[in-house]
Order: C-alpha cells, then structure tokens, then sequence
C-alpha cells in the first residue's frame, strides 16, 4: 500500500505540469487576454516580451479589476499585469511547489525552459488534483471505477472535511460593481447568486464578469443577467473522489455545497481546495499527508 | 489565367458578427455549406460596419468544447461518459462568436500572387485567408479553391 501514501511525495513537477503554456505579448489588449482565457479555459497569462521572455503574469482578477477600474478594453497587458512571473523546475518535488504557491499566494508556477527567461511549462492547482484523481483511480480501493460504487465508503473522505465552510452570497438584483467588491474582499472566484427570498438562483463567477467586460455591460447591470444557473451543488456528504470527478468531467472550478438540500448551502469545494489538501481521496491517503 | 487571389477568391460568403452565438454561427456554417457545396469550417466575422472584426474557424469551437482535464481522464478505459458531449455542447452554445473569434487575422489583397497565398497558408497554418480592398473584405481564398486552379498546371497540362 506504499503507493497510495504520501501521495504527492517523490513526484516532481514535470508529473503535472502542463506543457502548453498560453501567452500573449505585452502590447495585446485586455479584450484580447478575455477572449484567450474564455477559449482556452485558464485563469492566467503568461505575459511575454521580445523573444518570448516572461515579464508578467495577467489573471482573471487583474482583467476584472481593470473592469472595475473603468479601463478601455485596449489596454495594454503590461498595463495591468503583475510580474515578474514566479517560476520553478520541472524536477522540483510537488511538494516544494506547493510551499512556494503557498508562501507566495500565488496559484500557478511557471516551469523555467532551457532557454532562459522561458516558460516550458505552467503548473496550477487544479493540474495537482489531477494527478491526484489519476493515483486514486489507479488505487486498490478506488469507487471511481465502473463497479465499484457499492464498496464500502467508510475510509472514504466526504466533501465536507475539505471544502471550505461558509459561504459569500450577492442578491440576484445586485450590480456587478458590488459582485466584484465582494470577490476582491473574500478573494474569491465566484459568489453565490439568492433571489429575494434568500434561495440560491444562480452563481457569478470571475469569468462571467470579465465577459461582461468584453460586452460592454455597464456595472449596474444586475447579476442575474450574467450568473450561470443552476448552481452546481453537491451534498456536504458526497465522498470527496466523487466530487473531484464531477468537476474535473464538468469542467467547473467548484461545486457549492448543501447540508439538507439545495437551499441550504454550507460551503464551497474547489479544485485549489482539493490541491491544498495534498492527499488523495481516501484515509489511505490521509494517514500520511502532509499538514498545511 | 491570372495568378492573383482576385482569381481564386469567392466573392460571395457568409459572415458571423461578435454578438451572435456559437449556436447561431454552427448554424449559418450549415446554411453555407449547403449553399456553396463545400463544408464550411471558418467564417469571417465583420462589425456592423462592415469591418472585419476576426474570424471563426471550427478550431476555435473545439478548443471551447474539449473539457480542460481530459487528458486527466482520456487513458482512462473504465470510466462512464456518457452524456459528456451534450454536456459540453451545452456550456459551448450560450457564448458568443465575440468571446472566442480569432482577431489576429492575416489578410490578403485581391492582386496578391497566389505563390504568395501559398506560403502564408504553409507558415502560417491557415486554410482561408480574407481579401481586403479598401479596409472591406471583399472575398475569401480557400486552400481548396488555389489547389484547384494549379491542378492542371501541377498535372503538366
């Protein structure tokens, strides 16, 4: 069972690295880095200069603040971005990584090419959940396989030892200059959208705000109009493997999480929640892992 | 036989404005392919002005549909995904043609050589290339369309 403890040690970055890194010159627009994290499904850019080199870092924050800001849509990147980018080595352990993604408060790492001052690869939160969903498929006591469903749970870790407890909600009629002051406060990628009595009707999240951005929708536009509904919610009992495997097939960052039904949300599971846990998805795991 | 993209370019096309959405635009692909009897894989997408704005190519699409982790799950043989593509067709549909278009586009003029069309297809990877007279486009060069007019000359007749 050696395998299935301390499952993040001994692997090195390049394990989970992603080696297609996006990126966009300096002198590019903030409509432009819109259109690339809408299409390419990341929630940051690398900001490149002459030849390539790396100069800075562009998020989904750094475009909905230039929203909130007021800025034109052609602003230049360098106008906005922060840098330098933050960078490691492909044979850096995981672990390592993570200290520094930690430590620095920072939610990707940059992986240093041959070529100095290059990026070869990217490395984020949710690509550690990912590795971490292959070990736990690939383990003895799997329930991710087909067939395996009915096994016994009790070893198994729920959603509510991991997600994040509480959560930050707006009302549906609320403008998205107040969605955004209540993402930047609790730092947060999404809040939850209640009607008027207080149910949960939909969820605006940072990608919802920044092509608002791009549409030119004033900031007293009401979050209704640009939330996502249904709200992606799970049960705060649901074994944690299951939840990771419904975001990382569904595409989604997080799943709000209820304690008797739907109404009743208790908290937020995302994928950096997962990535921060450092364990796989059962007390195999746990037994080992590593405090943070 | 001339030799410029005026000679091989369709003057008549179909185009996508930002403000429509990618289940609009999947569709006028389908009206204009039955139309011009070529599948159509890429449109131009001009502002109200008539400007062009950039240009939708089904690889745009696709990379808007693949899920983000699939090469998480992708080697994975045991898994139940049904219902998967629906799903992604369904969070693709709502966006618009604005949010995902290309805007780096290379264009050509109608009196560009056709020697020079082909090297910018083979360096730059595209298929269609726009041609603008005047800042308004005034037709479409399909990689088809330039093989089809050097055919002959490639067959020595």
């Amino acid at each position: 069972m050696n395998s299935q403890k301390n499952v993040l040690q001994g692997l090195a970055v390049r394990e989970a690295m992603r080696r297609q890194v996006i990126s966009l010159p300096a002198g590019a627009g903030v409509d432009q880095a819109i259109r690339y994290c809408t299409k390419y499904k990341v929630n940051a850019l690398l900001v490149t200069g002459d030849r390539g080199k790396a100069l800075g870092v562009v998020s989904k924050t750094d475009l909905m603040g230039a929203y909130y800001a007021g800025l034109p849509l052609e602003t230049p990147l360098q106008a906005i971005m922060s840098g330098p980018p933050r960078f490691c080595r492909a044979e850096d352990s995981l672990d390592a990584a993570l200290d520094v993604m930690r430590t620095h408060q920072v939610h990707r790492l940059y992986v240093e090419g041959e070529k100095g001052g290059k990026a070869a690869g990217v490395l984020a939160y949710p690509d550690i959940v990912g590795l971490l969903y292959r070990y736990c498929h690939q383990c003895d006591r799997s329930i991710l396989r087909s067939g395996k469903k009915g096994k016994d749970l009790a070893d198994h870790l729920t959603v509510r030892e991991v997600m994040t407890p509480g959560v930050e909600a707006v009302a549906e009629n609320a403008g998205l200059a107040q969605v955004m002051e209540v993402l930047a406060a609790a730092r947060l990628a999404a809040v939850l959208v209640q009607d008027a009595s207080g149910l949960p009707v939909g969820v605006a999240s940072k990608t919802d705000l920044i092509l608002a951005y791009l549409h030119g929708l004033s900031q007293e536009t009401p979050a209704r109009v640009v939330m996502n509904s249904p709200v992606q919610d799970c049960p705060q009992e649901e074994v944690l493997a299951l939840a990771i495997q419904q975001m990382i097939f569904s595409d989604i960052h997080r799943l709000f999480i209820y304690k008797k039904d739907h109404r009743d949300i208790v908290g937020v599971l995302s994928l950096s929640d997962a990535a921060r846990f450092r364990s796989g998805a059962c007390r195999a795991c746990l037994t080992s892992r590593i405090k943070v | 036989m001339g030799e410029t993209a005026r000679e091989v370019m369709d003057s008549i096309f179909f185009t996508l404005r930002p403000t429509q959405t990618i289940a609009e635009a999947v569709k006028l692909f389908k009206e204009a392919s039955e139309a011009s009897g070529r599948r159509v894989f890429g449109m131009i997408v001009v502002d109200e002005a008539g400007k062009l704005a950039g240009m939708l190519s089904v690889y745009d699409i696709f990379l808007l549909v693949r899920p983000k982790h699939t090469h998480i799950w992708g080697e994975m043989r045991d898994l139940d995904l049904s219902g998967l593509l629906e799903a992604a067709c369904r969070r693709a549909r709502n966006l618009r043609v604005g949010d995902i278009m290309t805007t780096e586009v290379i264009t050509v003029a109608p009196d560009t050589h056709l020697l020079l069309v082909i090297d910018i297809m083979i360096k730059k990877h595209v298929r269609r290339l726009p041609v603008v007279e005047d800042g308004r486009v005034v037709g479409i060069v399909y990689l088809s369309q330039v093989f089809q007019h050097i055919q002959d000359k490639l067959m020595g007749r």
